[in-house]
């Protein structure tokens, strides 16, 4: 089977379990106790795109600490790539939350800590790529980006996982405790939809990693011709 | 704005992400495709 074919397949196959994922965050898992109308049903989607954000984070590090070591352009385009995908998720976190706290606290924003945190933490990534577009030279803006980077990521686990456990906040109990430990205690069909749609993102996200890696490949080929 | 907290908005607004990013990834997909068979 060739590659193209594999591909092919794949794509459909995400098709399908997004579709599944869909029906069953609407038609299987029943509604959540102690939250106003459908509003918790929003979990299905709002806490695999945090997840796929932090993911794409640390994928921009691990690149960026790669073109550190390697000065290879594709690292460079690696790291920027995922930082992309790691804001849009964001984005999308942050929106999808903002619609929960509408229809929870009848505000769309509640100057929540983890509301400001996120929103810290889009900033933070949002200069990544103001960095970038200022450096017109492609060595140092890739030098930089990297650097830069590595910094932009420290603040991530505080923003994420520390800053809105220390202090009191609106938001629902998230699935890692304040202790650090897993409290997983939903109704299993919930569960079971909150794991297929974290697959179902994750499918998404590393469909969409490949897709920019490959555009970046295609247009460093075409700019070594240009110049050789 | 409907009705909030109707299944209805909450349906629509993750439906619209999903349906956007799949068909953001298709496009890019044939864009990659075509310009990995020009080069």
């Amino acid at each position: 089977m060739t590659r193209a074919r594999v591909r092919t397949l794949l794509q459909w196959a995400l098709c399908v379990w997004l579709v599944l994922v869909i029906l069953g965050a609407f038609f299987y898992a029943p509604s959540a106790l102690g939250f106003k109308g459908e509003s918790a049903r929003i979990v299905f989607f709002h806490v695999p795109q945090a997840w796929v954000a932090v993911l794409a984070f640390c994928v921009n590090l691990v690149a960026s600490l790669r073109y550190l070591r390697t000065r290879d352009a594709l690292d460079d385009a690696r790291a920027a790539a995922a930082a992309r995908l790691g804001l849009v998720f964001s984005v999308l976190a942050t929106v999808t939350g903002s619609l929960f706290a509408n229809v929870m606290w009848n505000s769309f924003w509640n100057w929540d800590p983890r509301e400001v945190s996120i929103v810290i933490l889009l900033l933070i990534y949002a200069a990544y790529f103001a960095l970038r577009e200022a450096v017109p030279d492609e060595e140092r803006r890739a030098s930089l980006s990297a650097a830069y980077a590595v910094l932009a990521f420290v603040t991530m686990p505080f923003l994420v996982f520390v800053v809105p456990r220390i202090y009191w906040s609106l938001h629902p109990d998230t699935i890692i405790g304040a202790t650090g430990k897993l409290k997983l205690q939903m109704d299993s069909r919930m569960l079971q939809v909150l794991l297929g749609s974290l697959v179902g993102f994750t499918g998404l996200f590393c469909w969409l990693y490949t897709l920019e890696v490959r555009l970046a490949r295609v247009r460093l080929a075409r700019a070594g011709r240009e110049e050789a | 704005m409907p009705g909030a907290e109707s299944l209805v908005w909450v349906a629509a607004v993750t439906v619209v992400i999903w349906l956007g990013l799949f068909a953001y990834c298709v496009g890019l997909a044939r864009r990659v495709r075509r310009l990995e068979d020009e080069s």
